[in-house]
């Protein structure tokens, strides 16, 4: 599958610095202020892909269930780490519950896809289960961090209504059910976005990928349907569980909305 | 620090800004939690209950009162969809339509939508609403404070009506001293600034 690749040389890697260095210079020229973030990130973008290269080498060669499991659980704290990361003020360890939900829904999502629907010899070949593992995190994790961002503004926005309802005998859920619908709608919205118009407006970059390595384009769009269908699952299953653990957080023992960490924000 | 409310009577929390009435009434109503003190339902210490039974019991109107989505009667039926109010209660129209005219309110605006209302008629509409539910104890937060002299004269009776209307029934209310001067059954609670006691 792989004869179909054409390699990049290390003179042609060098040579698309070039660009790289052409859209530095309009950037200083107009004083914007990126020259340093862009340089930063070209440079941070040779040398963690380049690490990685050795990594999943590695790994592949090695091809160990543990050794797999492992690469998963680190993805995840950090994807965790991201996810959080832009929500600030949220008390209580939010990336614990961050990495749960992440965990638990790429886990259950990915085992199916990689025992099921693609059953690579072993299970858990690492050429498989690595990429695709990391598909599902990386939309989950934007999934999941839209909806707590979006919980949190809403709670706070909402204060007023949420306890007034409380006043009227509600508990904490009844109360925060609009806000929960809100934020899981929030979530999701990117990946039915995507659903609606892929292949539409842009090709996927595993199709595009697969594509590119050779492969055939009917062979691509079957994985990149299974692909598409599983981050869907993996994104609702994650916003759920997180939104499900973090509502409880809005509220003290005694069902009242904690209104101090609303504070901090703003 | 102690109080009692009587059965249809009207305790008013009186003090200067900042003195902790708000503070109190939400302590009551159990949405902040006390440092200390404690309250009586009944002879019933609040600890009891659940917060969700005490709630239903105890229902606090703050100063701003909220406003959801949709129209006024959507605004009054939404308590009605909360299950500790449905198993008890329903939503009757007649009685929020005579509940609405005592505070001057015409029926004609339960098809309005809610965020239209002024200051004025949001602050009797939510009254309307939390009568509705029928609450023990009723707390509310300055209920006069957006009206205008007639309605809060409406108002003023309204409360008092309510009060005395079915056993089991009393009103917190803060406001200043005077405005309900001349209801009977009527007791003052003076914040002097200092923290919140214990209420019974």
């Amino acid at each position: 599958m792989n004869s179909g690749v054409i390699p990049i040389s290390n003179l042609q890697l060098a040579l698309s610095i070039i660009l790289v260095i052409a859209a530095g210079a309009i950037a200083a020229g107009l004083r914007l202020g990126l020259l340093k973030p862009l340089l930063w990130g070209t440079v941070r973008t040779f040398v963690q892909l380049t690490f990685i290269g050795y990594v999943l080498k590695f790994v592949f060669t090695v091809n160990n269930l543990w050794l797999v499991f492992v690469m998963v659980v680190i993805m995840c704290f950090v994807a965790a780490r991201a996810s959080v990361g832009r929500t600030p003020h949220i008390p209580d360890y939010p990336a614990a519950l961050a990495f749960w939900s992440l965990f638990t829904s790429t886990v259950l999502v990915g085992l199916i896809v990689v025992r099921v629907i693609i059953s690579p010899d072993p299970w858990f070949s690492a050429r498989i289960v690595i990429p695709i593992f990391g598909m599902i995190l990386g939309n989950s994790m934007n999934g999941i961090a839209l909806s707590l961002d979006r919980l949190y503004t809403e709670a706070y926005a909402r204060s007023g209504e949420i306890e007034s309802l409380l006043a009227f005998g509600a508990t904490p859920w009844e109360a925060v059910r609009d806000c929960v619908k809100n934020a899981m709608r929030a979530g999701m919205t990117p990946t039915i976005n995507s659903l609606m118009v892929v292949g539409l407006v842009s090709l996927p970059g595993m199709m595009t990928g697969q594509i590119l390595g050779g492969a055939d384009p009917h062979e691509a769009v079957r994985y990149q349907i299974v692909v598409m269908l599983m981050i869907a699952a993996a994104v609702a299953i994650g916003c759920l569980l997180l939104v499900g653990f973090s509502y409880k957080r809005l509220f003290t023992q005694d069902g009242a909305l904690r209104l101090e960490i609303f504070k901090s924000r703003q | 620090m102690s109080a009692c409310l009587l059965e249809g009577g009207v305790l008013v929390v009186a003090g200067p800004s900042g003195s902790g009435k708000t503070t109190l009434l939400r302590i009551l109503a159990r949405l902040r939690e006390a440092d200390s003190g404690k309250v009586l339902l009944d002879g019933r210490l609040w600890t009891e209950f659940t917060p969700v039974q005490w709630r239903r019991r105890v229902n606090y109107l703050a100063q701003k009162p909220a406003v959801f989505d949709g129209s006024v009667e959507d605004n009054l039926r939404r308590p009605f969809e909360l299950n500790a109010v449905k198993k008890e209660l329903q939503y009757d129209r007649e009685k929020a339509l005579e509940l609405m005219e005592r505070v001057l309110l015409s029926g004609s605006l339960l098809n309005q939508d809610a965020r239209t209302l002024s200051g004025g008629e949001t602050a009797r509409m939510a009254l309307v609403r939390a009568l509705l539910v029928e609450p023990e104890a009723l707390l509310l937060d300055e209920p006069l404070a957006a009206l205008d002299r007639k309605s809060a004269g409406a108002v003023i009776e309204l409360i008092n009506w309510w009060a005395g209307a079915q056993t089991g029934r009393g009103l917190v209310v803060v406001s200043h001293v005077g405005e309900f001067g001349a209801l009977p059954g009527l007791s003052v609670l003076e914040l002097a600034g200092e923290e919140a006691g214990s209420v019974e």
